[in-house]
């Protein structure tokens, strides 16, 4: 069952890297660099009002 | 010679020679042996019964071997000299030949009569060395002599192809090698006779559908017998192979000899142990066959002072014999014979050491004296407290090699590891003590967790790989020099503008500045900007400084020219980057370099995502050398053994 649930995980991060390398999505981004906290993915939510 | 009819000369009964290599033919009248010569029949005295085993083999049984026919037309009973009996059957066959088929403890041997070459002559029975291969012997395959030993004919029936004479002693050895090849040499003869064969099944030689008869009204009187010590009953389960016995009532050591049973000793009681599985207890072990518990031994090792104990269990089955189930510490051992000449050994004993069987090699774990403390229930050999052999164990997981070297005989077992869950099921029990520590051929079973557990860092490379045309190729979309006026004092920054430019989707985006400061710095926020509005998309702050000097340890810098921010994917469209900016000569204009790529490959989610996948290997590693650590810290050779084991899921 751990095995299966391991395998599972490990297709998970695969497929998480493969969509993020597809999409241009940075894991670690500018980061503190960034003023206005682009998140992982851009989605266009500034929050506020 | 031929068939002959006559009349027995002790009783007058008629006989009959129907095999033509019968020597002596047992008169099923009065038991006497009587053998023919060529001028007149000869009367050796009388044969004892013979006594009733759960032998699926019978008088009359045909069989096939080499595809030649056989039947077997006699039987002899032998006594060993360290208690426990043997029958060897004579298989007349229909071409001619005569063949010796052994049984002893559930195996069968069969041998023909292999005459030496001219010239040749066998070591003397005192020569010969156990282990010792003898090349005399004309074999395809090196003999080993595995046993030497005495015995006498005690019983026999039908016809036999030797004068065999009632009560006689003789000598023995018995020999293997590789493939299940057997051979004894008879020394009753002079010279000492060879019989060449080879260890087999009921199957091979055509004896497949033989079944044990019972026979319970025949089977040696000893199981309905008082204990002649308290009167208390005995309730043997294998009788006919019995040689000792405990009392269950009084705790005396008896001595089973053709039924008859006498006091020995009384057990030492001190320490007496708990046996987790009772004697009787039926199991079901590998190859779905039962075995009955009929005996148990506390067995101990002393190493470094220390007295290590465990529990065997003595397991019969009328079809295949004896087996043992081990019981150390909690753990557990299904413990088969292994053919001795079939492990490869070079008989050194030192850290390291390895022996080979099966294609696997084995690592030497222990070399002790092996005492036998307690005894409880039956024994097919003259089991004594006290008794000691040199044992030596081999490991490589899940199964261990034992060797055990007594003065007449070196025997080799295979201990396969069973769980508890496995015991439990064989016996249909629960509830039984976890074990403790690990075991010395216990397999570990996180290894897939380092092995196939690993494929997805394969994978991650291989897909990493094929997504470098898809982002790893990059893409300079805007390389401008901006010029920033000079500031109106120091904390006011100013701002100017670069080019449009074109920004693609699903690709991430670095934005580079470079600035003129030296020994000076520059603070520059840099937004993008939809072209022709004023939304900020993003905004990244990219500090620039950089200094430089020389001291007493020479010249030396410090930062640098130009810095990058990199962020994630924007919707494609036109862009702008609005450059603002404060910086320490705030009276002159700053150029500011700015560089606008995208499909940058830095690498960042790769790394994080093999180190993610890499956390279960290594912990699985970890725990490992961990587990191995624990198997041979009891070894008395894990200085240089403790580097791994075989191992398996």
């Amino acid at each position: 069952m751990l095995k299966k649930l391991y395998m599972v995980f490990g297709v998970g991060v695969l497929s998480f890297y493969a969509l993020s390398s597809w999409f241009g999505w940075e894991l670690a981004n500018s980061g503190s660099k960034s003023r206005l906290g682009v998140p992982f993915f851009y989605s266009g939510f500034r929050g506020g009002k | 010679m031929s068939v002959l009819q006559a009349n027995c000369p002790s009783c007058g009964g008629p006989i009959e020679f129907k095999a033509g290599s019968t020597i002596v033919l047992v008169c099923p009248f009065c038991r006497s042996a009587i053998s023919r010569t060529d001028r007149a029949l000869e009367d050796l005295g009388k044969v004892a019964d013979i006594v009733d085993s759960e032998s699926p083999l019978k008088l009359g049984l045909k069989g096939t071997y080499k595809e030649a026919r056989f039947e077997l037309t006699g039987r002899a009973q032998n006594k060993h000299e360290l208690g426990g009996s043997w029958d060897e059957w004579y298989a007349t066959f229909s071409n001619g030949w005569v063949g010796w088929l052994a049984e002893a403890q559930g195996r069968f041997y069969l041998t023909f009569y292999q005459p030496l070459p001219a010239g040749v002559s066998l070591p003397s029975f005192e020569g010969l060395q156990l282990g010792q291969v003898v090349t005399e012997i004309p074999s395809p395959m090196p003999l080993m002599v595995q046993e030497k030993g005495r015995g006498t004919s005690i019983a026999a029936e039908g016809e036999i192809p030797y004068k065999l004479t009632p009560n006689e002693d003789f000598q023995f050895a018995d020999l293997a090698g590789k493939n299940n090849a057997f051979a004894t040499i008879d020394y009753s003869m002079s010279p000492p006779w060879v019989f060449i064969g080879n260890q087999v099944t009921l199957d091979e030689i055509g004896l497949g559908d033989a079944r044990s008869v019972k026979r319970e009204g025949k089977r040696v009187s000893a199981a309905g017998l008082p204990c002649p010590n308290c009167g208390g009953p005995l309730n043997l389960i294998a009788p006919d192979k019995a040689e000792r016995v405990t009392c269950p009532n009084c705790d005396s050591l008896l001595d089973v000899n053709q039924g008859n049973i006498s006091y020995l000793k009384a057990l030492d009681q001190t320490n007496v142990p708990e046996f987790v599985a009772p004697i009787g207890a039926e199991g079901t072990f590998p190859g779905d066959v039962k075995f009955k518990i009929i005996g148990a031994v506390v067995r101990s090792v002393t190493i470094d002072g220390e007295k290590y104990y465990w529990h065997e269990y003595l397991l019969y089955n009328p079809m295949i014999g004896f087996r043992w189930l081990v019981h150390s510490d909690n753990h557990w051992n299904f413990v088969e014979p292994v053919n001795p000449a079939d492990v490869a050994q070079d008989n050194v004993f030192v850290a390291g050491s390895t022996v080979e069987y099966n294609g696997r090699k084995f690592k030497i774990f222990q070399d002790a004296p092996a005492v036998t403390e307690y005894v409880k229930g039956e024994f097919y050999w003259r089991v004594e407290q006290g008794e000691t052999v040199r044992a030596i164990d081999y490991v490589a997981a899940p199964v261990m090699l034992s060797q055990e070297i007594s003065a007449n005989e070196i025997n080799w077992s295979a201990g396969t590891y069973m769980t508890n869950d496995e015991v439990e099921k064989a016996f249909g029990i629960s509830g039984l003590p976890r074990p403790w520590g690990v075991a010395p051929n216990q397999p570990f079973t996180g290894r897939f967790y380092y092995t196939w557990g690993a494929l997805p860092l394969l994978a991650l490379l291989a897909v990493a790989i094929f997504m470098i045309p898809f982002s790893g190729l990059t893409n300079t979309v805007l390389n401008q020099e901006v010029v920033l006026p000079p500031l109106v004092n120091a904390t006011t920054a100013q701002a100017v503008f670069s080019q449009p430019f074109d920004l693609k989707a699903n690709r991430n985006v670095r934005i580079t500045a470079g600035a003129q400061v030296d020994n000076s710095w520059a603070d520059l926020d840099i937004d993008l900007v939809k072209d022709g509005t004023t939304e900020e998309i993003e905004s990244v702050n990219i500090p620039v400084e950089y200094y430089s000097g020389s001291d007493s340890d020479g010249a030396w810098t410090e930062g640098d020219k130009k810095s990058d921010a990199t962020i994630s994917s924007l919707p494609a469209g036109k862009y702008t980057l609005r450059v603002e900016g404060t910086w320490q000569n705030w009276q002159a204009q700053m150029p500011v370099t700015v560089k606008v790529e995208q499909n940058v490959n830095r690498g960042v989610n790769f790394i994080c995502a093999f180190l993610i996948l890499l956390i279960v290997p290594v912990i699985g590693l970890i725990r490992k050398v961990s587990f191995e650590g624990s198997r041979w810290k009891d070894s008395m050779f894990s200085s240089a053994s403790s580097g791994g084991s075989d191992d398996s899921d």
